[in-house]
C-alpha cells in the first residue's frame, strides 16, 4: 500500500503546485490546501501506515498493543489538519480583501507596488565612468 | 611623562579632545585653527619630552601599558612606544598641529560651523593614527585602521556637494575598506597561528608564522591591507583622487600620514615577510612598478596638487621597495626617508595650497611669477623641493643617500638600482618644477587679483616644515640620536649604531646623486616636450586598475538591475515558479547525492512493490487523484472547490482505515467547514478562472511550463517519499508515548494524551495560531468595507436564510444534537477518540447548519458570546491549566490529577480536562470568527465599480442563490 500512499502524495503536491502557479488567487488558495493535505499524508505514512487499529490503549492493559497504530504522526498531523485550515480561511479572506480593493483576482494584474516605480533611477555614476571611458 | 602608567591616557586625550572639539571649536571663532592646534601640539610637547630616553645611546627602550578589554577572546588595549612608533606619533602630532593651524586659516572665509567640523574630524583622525601606531594588539590596531579609512572618506567628501568629491571619497573607501577586510582576515589568522594578539610577541617568535601552513595566505592577506592603504600598484589610483579633499587634509593624511600606514604594517612584519624571498620579491616588486608607474602618470599631469599626489605614490613605492630589502641600512633608510619625506612633502602641499588658494587656479601652467605676492610661500616651496631633489645641505639629501646605499648593498639585482635612480631623476624635475613654476616662470604673469593673501597661519607650517628641512640636514646628529636611531633600532629589532651623516666621503652613492641631478636637470629644461609627448600616452590609463573598479561597480549595478527585472519583474507566478524550481532542484540534489538509490535501497524499494494491496484503499487513492486533478484543471472554481473537497474526504477515509480515528473526524469536520467557509467567499467574486472572458468549461487549459514544473516536482517527491518509506524506522519515541501514556498521564488515547499533557506547549501555541488567524480575518473583512452593524446585518441575514421548510426546522434540532455530540466527544476525548479539536470542530459544524438554515444572524445569537471572548476564555484557560503544574513540579503544563471520591466511584481528575476545554472554545470561537465573518459580508453587496460580468451560474449552491435572493 506504500507504494499507492506514495503516489497519492506526490499527486496531491503535484496538483496543489499546478494550481500555486496559476494567476487565479482563489485556486492558489486551493492549491496551498491540497499541498497541505500532501504533506498531512506524508507526515502520517513517515511513521509507518501498517495497522488499523487506533493507539488507543486497551483496558486491563498498561500500554498499547503491538498492533496498535503509531500515535505520534497522527498527534502532529491533528494539529496540522486545524492550523492548515486556519491558514486557508485566512488567506480566503485576504483574496476577497484583494478583490474589493484591487477589482481583480488576477496576480499578474496586482501591480500597485511595481506602479510605484524603480527603487533607483539610473545611477549617474555609471554615465560618467562611460564619458571618462571614452574620453 | 609618558610611563608605564599613562601612554593609555595619549589615546583617551586625543579621542576626548577631538569629541570636545565638535562643541567647541564652532563657537570660538577664527581662533579655531589655533585653539583646535593645541591638541596636537600638548601632545606632541608630551612625545618630544620621552626623546631622551628613547635616544641611539640608550639602546632599545620601549613604554608599554596594557589595560584589559575582552580578556575572553585575547583582546586588551595595550599600547606599545617604541622608537618607530614614537617616530610615526612625533611627525602624526606634530604635523596635526600644524595641519591644524593652517585649516583654520584656509577656511577663515567659511562659517564657524564648517571650520570646526573639518577641524574636529582632523583632530578625530590624529586619534585614529597614534592609535594605529601605538597599539600592540593586532585587534585594537584594525579598529584603529579602519577608523582611518573612515575619517579619510569624510575628509575627501567633505565638500559634499560637490559629486566628484564624494565619488573620490566612495572609492578611497572602497579601497582601503576592502583591503581592510583582507588585512582582518590575516591578523586573524595570524593570531591564531601565533596564540597571542600581541604584535610585540609575534614578532618575537617569527618562526611560529613562517613555519605555518598558512604562511602564504597571511602574507597575501597582509600585503593586500597594506598596498591599498599605501596607494601601491595597482591599487596607487585612490590617491590621486583623492586630492579632491581639501588641500589641509591632502597634506596631513595623504601625504605625511595616513597613506605610510601600509609602509608602516610592512614594515612592522618585515621579520615574518621577508623570510619568505617569494614575498620580499613581490614587496620589492610591486614597489619599483608603482614607482614607474607614479613616474611616468606625475610627467603627464598638470594639477599642482596632481603632480604632487603621484610623487607621493612614488615615494611610497620607494618605501615599500625598501621594505622588501635587507640589512640594517633599509632601516635607516625607511626611518630617514619617512622622515624627510614627511617634512617636504607637506611643507609643498601646505605651499600648493595657498598658491590654489590665493589664485583660485588649479594647474601648475596657471601659476606664474607669484614670488613677489607670495614671498614666504615661495622660499618655503624653495627650501622644500630642494629637500625633495636631494640636494646637500638638506636632510633630504641624506635620507637620499642611505636609500642608494641600501639598494646597492642589497642581494637584489641591479635593476632596483636602476629604477630608482629613474625614478629618483623624474623626483628631481618635478621637486625644480613646483619650486620653479609656480614663483618663478616669467612666461605669462599672473595678472590676476590674488582672492587671498599670506597669512601667519598658513606661512606657519610650510616655513617651519621648509626650515627643519635644513635644519636636520645641518645638524644631522639630532635626527641620529632622536629620530632615525631610535626607529631604525626599533626596526632592527637590535640596537646597533646608526649613522646619519651628510658626508661620508666619495662613495658610489655620492656620484649616482650627481648624475640624478643632472638628469633632473635636462628634464626640467625639456619638461613641456616631455610633458606634451606623455599626455599622449594613453597605455597607462587602459591598464590602470581604475577602470577594473569602475568596471565591477557598473557590473554590480547591472547585474542588481538585471537581477531585479529578472526576477523581481512583478509578477508573482515568476517568483512562485522560481521558489518551486530552486526547491525541486535542491530535493533532486539531495535524492541523487544522498545515494538515495543505492543498496540496500534498492532492495527495500522492491520490498514495498511486494506489499499487498488493500482494494477498498485503492480505489479511496484514486478517489482522492480525481479530486485534485478535477481541481487542477477546472474552469470553474466552484468546481475546483468541490473537487477539494472531494479529496479531503478521501483522505478522511484512508485516515480512518488506517487507526486514526481522530485524524479521520477532524478531517471531515474541517472539509465540512471549509467548504462551507470557501462557498461563502465563492458568491462574493468571480468564479472562473478568468474573469474577463467566463468561459467554456468543457475546454482544458492546460499551462504546459507550469504542468512540466509541476510533474517534476511530484516526481521528485514521490522518490523521497518511497526512501522514506523503505528506511528502517525508530520506535523509541512511539514506545516512550506508548509505555507513558496510561502510567503517567492516565489517559487511554495516546494521541490526545500527547496533544494535552506531553505536547501541550505546542497544542497551546496552535490555538493561539487559530485566534491569530481569526483575529486576521476579522479585521481584513471589516477595515474599509463598512461590515454591517447589527441591525443592518440582521436584515440582510434575515434575507439570506434558505426557504427551505425542511432545513429550517430540522436545523435547530440538528444543532441541539451536534452540540451534544460535541461535548461528548470533548470529554470522553483523553480515553477514546476524541477530545477538544474534534469537539470543538463539530459544535463550530453545529454552529454552520444553524446559520445556513436560519442566517448567520442567529448563529450570532446562539454563540451568546463575541467569537473573541471564546477564544480568550479558551486560551486563558489553556494558560491556567499549566499553572498548578509550574507551582507544584515547576513545570509549566505538567498535569496534575487527583482522586476524587463520589462515594460510590472513585473518578480520576485532571488538569488536562481545563486544558482541553480552552482548546474546545478557541476552536470554536476561531472557526466561528471566521463563518460569521465571510457570511456577513456575503450579505454586502460588492462593490459597484468591480462587479463581476460574468453570468455565473450560481443556482447550483444554496448560498448562491440567498446572495441572489439579498441582491
Amino acid at each position: 500500500m506504500t507504494l499507492a500512499y506514495a503516489a497519492i502524495i506526490a499527486i496531491l503536491a503535484g496538483c496543489g503546485i499546478y494550481m500555486i502557479l496559476a494567476q487565479n488567487l482563489v485556486r492558489i488558495i486551493l492549491g496551498v490546501s491540497l499541498l497541505a493535505a500532501s504533506a498531512n499524508i506524508l507526515i502520517f505514512l513517515s511513521g509507518r501506515v501498517n495497522s488499523e487499529v487506533p493507539p488507543i490503549i486497551p483496558s486491563g492493559a498498561e500500554a498499547l498493543a503491538d498492533t496498535a497504530a503509531n500515535p505520534l504522526p497522527q498527534a502532529l498531523v491533528l494539529t496540522a489538519i486545524v492550523i492548515g485550515f486556519s491558514l486557508t480561511a485566512f488567506a480566503a479572506a485576504l483574496a476577497v480583501k484583494a478583490y474589493r480593493s484591487l477589482g481583480t483576482l488576477d496576480t499578474d494584474e496586482m501591480l500597485d507596488a511595481e506602479a510605484l516605480g524603480a527603487p533607483f533611477p539610473v545611477p549617474a555614476a555609471s554615465k560618467t565612468v562611460a564619458a571618462k571611458t571614452e574620453g | 611623562m609618558l610611563t608605564e602608567d599613562t601612554l593609555s591616557l595619549v589615546i583617551l586625550i586625543a579621542f576626548l579632545g577631538a569629541t570636545l572639539s565638535f562643541f567647541i571649536l564652532p563657537r570660538v571663532g577664527k581662533a579655531s585653527g589655533v585653539v583646535a592646534a593645541l591638541l596636537p601640539g600638548s601632545l606632541f610637547v608630551a612625545f618630544v619630552s620621552v626623546l631622551p630616553d628613547f635616544s641611539l645611546g640608550e639602546g632599545l627602550h620601549s613604554v608599554e601599558q596594557t589595560v584589559s578589554w575582552v580578556p575572553s577572546l585575547g583582546i586588551n588595549l595595550t599600547f606599545r612606544l617604541d622608537g618607530f612608533s614614537l617616530l610615526f606619533s612625533l611627525l602624526i602630532t606634530g604635523i596635526g598641529a600644524l595641519v591644524a593651524l593652517y585649516a583654520g586659516s584656509y577656511f577663515n572665509d567659511k562659517p564657524a560651523a564648517y571650520r570646526g567640523r573639518f577641524l574636529s574630524y582632523i583632530l578625530l583622525f590624529m586619534g585614529a593614527m597614534l592609535g594605529t601606531v601605538l597599539s600592540d594588539n593586532l585587534m585594537v590596531m584594525f579598529v584603529f585602521w579602519e577608523m582611518t579609512s573612515l575619517i579619510s572618506f569624510l575628509l575627501i567628501g567633505f565638500d559634499s556637494t560637490s559629486k566628484a568629491a564624494r565619488d573620490a571619497a566612495l572609492q578611497s573607501l572602497v579601497v582601503t575598506a576592502g583591503g581592510g577586510l583582507a588585512l582582518f582576515g590575516g591578523l586573524l589568522l595570524v593570531g591564531m597561528e601565533a596564540g597571542t594578539f600581541s604584535l610585540h610577541a609575534i614578532i618575537l617568535e617569527p618562526s611560529l608564522i613562517t613555519q605555518s601552513p598558512l604562511f602564504g595566505v597571511i602574507a597575501m592577506l597582509v600585503l593586500i591591507g597594506a598596498f591599498t592603504k599605501s596607494a601601491q600598484f595597482p591599487f596607487h589610483f585612490w590617491l590621486p583622487n583623492a586630492m579632491q579633499a581639501p588641500t589641509p587634509a591632502s597634506a596631513y593624511l595623504h601625504s605625511a600620514t595616513m597613506v605610510k600606514l601600509g609602509v608602516y604594517l610592512l614594515a612592522r612584519f618585515d621579520p615574518l615577510l621577508t623570510a619568505s624571498s617569494v614575498v620580499a620579491g613581490i614587496i620589492v616588486t610591486v614597489g619599483l612598478i608603482t614607482m614607474i608607474v607614479a613616474a611616468v602618470q606625475a610627467l603627464r599631469v598638470d594639477g599642482f596638487k596632481a603632480i604632487l599626489a603621484y610623487s607621493t605614490v612614488a615615494s611610497l613605492g620607494l618605501l615599500v621597495t625598501l621594505i622588501g630589502l635587507d640589512g640594517p641600512v633599509s632601516a635607516v633608510g625607511i626611518s630617514g626617508f619617512i622622515v624627510a619625506h614627511a617634512l617636504y612633502k607637506a611643507a609643498l602641499f601646505f605651499c600648493a595650497g595657498i598658491v590654489i588658494h590665493a589664485t583660485g587656479a588649479k594647474n601648475l601652467g596657471e601659476m606664474c611669477g607669484l614670488f613677489s605676492r607670495l614671498p614666504i610661500t615661495a622660499v618655503a616651496a624653495t627650501l622644500a623641493s630642494l629637500s625633495m631633489a636631494g640636494l646637500p645641505p638638506f636632510v633630504g639629501f641624506i635620507a637620499k643617500e642611505y636609500v642608494l646605499e641600501a639598494k646597492l648593498e642589497s642581494a637584489f639585482a641591479t635593476y632596483v638600482t636602476f629604477v630608482t635612480i629613474m625614478v629618483n631623476t623624474v623626483l628631481v624635475a618635478i621637486a625644480a618644477i613646483v619650486a620653479l613654476r609656480p614663483f618663478y616662470s616669467r612666461r605669462n604673469v599672473f595678472q590676476g587679483k590674488l582672492l587671498h593673501g599670506e597669512t601667519p597661519g598658513m606661512t606657519t607650517g610650510p616655513a617651519l616644515l621648509a626650515g627643519l628641512g635644513v635644519f636636520f640636514g645641518v645638524f644631522a646628529d639630532i635626527p641620529q640620536h632622536f629620530l632615525v636611531g631610535p626607529s631604525a633600532m626599533a626596526l632592527a629589532g637590535a640596537p646597533f649604531f646608526v649613522s646619519f651623516e651628510i658626508w661620508h666621503g666619495l662613495t658610489p652613492m655620492l656620484g649616482l646623486s650627481i648624475l640624478m641631478v643632472f638628469f633632473g636637470a635636462f628634464l626640467v629644461w625639456k619638461w613641456d616636450a616631455i610633458h606634451a609627448v606623455t599626455a599622449r600616452w594613453t597605455l597607462l590609463d587602459r591598464l590602470a586598475l581604475e577602470k577594473g573598479y569602475f568596471w565591477l561597480f557598473d557590473g554590480l549595478l547591472s547585474l542588481a538591475r538585471l537581477s531585479t527585472a529578472t526576477f523581481q519583474n512583478g509578477s508573482m507566478r515568476t517568483y512562485v515558479s522560481a521558489t518551486i524550481a530552486v526547491v525541486t532542484g535542491a530535493m533532486a540534489y539531495a535524492v541523487l547525492a544522498g545515494g538515495l538509490f543505492e543498496a540496500p535501497g534498492q532492495a527495500a524499494f522492491s520490498g514495498l512493490l511486494d506489499e499487498p494491496l488493500r482494494p477498498y484503499l485503492v480505489l479511496t487513492t484514486a478517489l482522492v487523484a480525481l479530486g485534485a486533478f478535477v481541481a487542477a484543471v477546472a474552469q470553474s472554481l466552484i468546481i475546483a472547490l468541490v473537487a477539494v473537497g472531494l479529496a479531503g474526504y478521501g483522505i478522511a477515509i484512508i485516515f480512518m482505515m488506517n487507526g486514526a480515528p481522530d485524524l479521520a473526524l477532524t478531517q471531515f469536520s474541517v472539509e465540512t467547514l471549509f467548504v462551507v467557509i470557501v462557498t461563502a467567499i465563492l458568491v462574493q467574486i468571480p468564479t472562473y478562472a478568468n474573469a474577463s472572458t467566463p468561459g467554456d468549461t468543457s475546454r482544458l487549459d492546460i499551462r504546459g511550463g507550469d504542468l512540466l514544473l509541476s510533474l517534476a516536482f511530484a516526481l521528485v517527491l514521490f522518490i523521497i517519499v518511497l526512501s522514506i518509506a523503505s528506511k528502517p524506522f525508530n520506535p523509541a519515541l512511539t514506545e516512550y508515548f506508548s509505555a507513558t501514556s496510561l502510567t503517567e498521564a492516565f489517559g487511554r488515547n495516546v494521541v490526545n494524551v500527547i496533544l494535552v499533557d506531553f505536547r501541550a506547549l505546542d497544542t497551546l501555541g496552535e490555538i493561539a495560531v487559530v485566534a491569530f488567524a481569526a483575529i486576521g480575518v476579522w479585521g481584513l473583512l471589516s477595515a474599509g468595507e463598512g461590515a454591517p452593524r447589527d441591525s443592518e446585518a440582521s436584515a440582510q441575514a434575515a434575507g439570506l436564510a434558505l426557504p427551505s421548510i425542511i432545513f429550517t426546522s430540522t436545523a435547530r434540532f440538528f444543532f441541539v444534537l451536534m452540540m451534544v455530540a460535541s461535548l461528548i466527544v470533548l470529554f470522553r476525548g483523553h480515553n477514546e477518540p476524541g477530545g477538544g479539536f474534534i469537539g470543538g470542530l463539530i459544535a463550530s459544524a453545529g454552529f454552520a447548519v444553524l446559520a445556513l438554515a436560519l442566517g448567520v444572524n442567529m448563529a450570532r445569537e446562539r454563540l451568546v458570546l463575541h467569537p473573541f471572548v471564546w477564544m480568550g476564555t479558551g486560551l486563558v484557560l489553556g494558560l491556567v491549566s499549566g499553572i498548578p503544574g509550574a507551582v507544584i513540579n515547576g513545570s509549566f503544563l505538567t498535569h496534575q490529577w487527583a482522586d476524587l471520591d463520589l462515594g460510590f466511584t472513585t473518578l480520576k481528575v485532571g488538569t488536562t480536562y481545563i486544558f482541553d476545554i480552552g482548546v474546545y472554545l478557541t476552536v470554536i470561537g476561531g472557526v466561528l470568527a471566521f463563518l460569521i465573518r465571510v457570511q456577513q459580508t456575503m450579505a454586502l453587496k460588492a462593490p459597484t465599480p468591480f462587479t463581476p460580468t460574468s453570468s455565473t451560474p450560481f443556482s447550483s449552491t444554496p448560498s448562491s442563490s440567498a446572495s441572489g435572493a439579498s441582491a
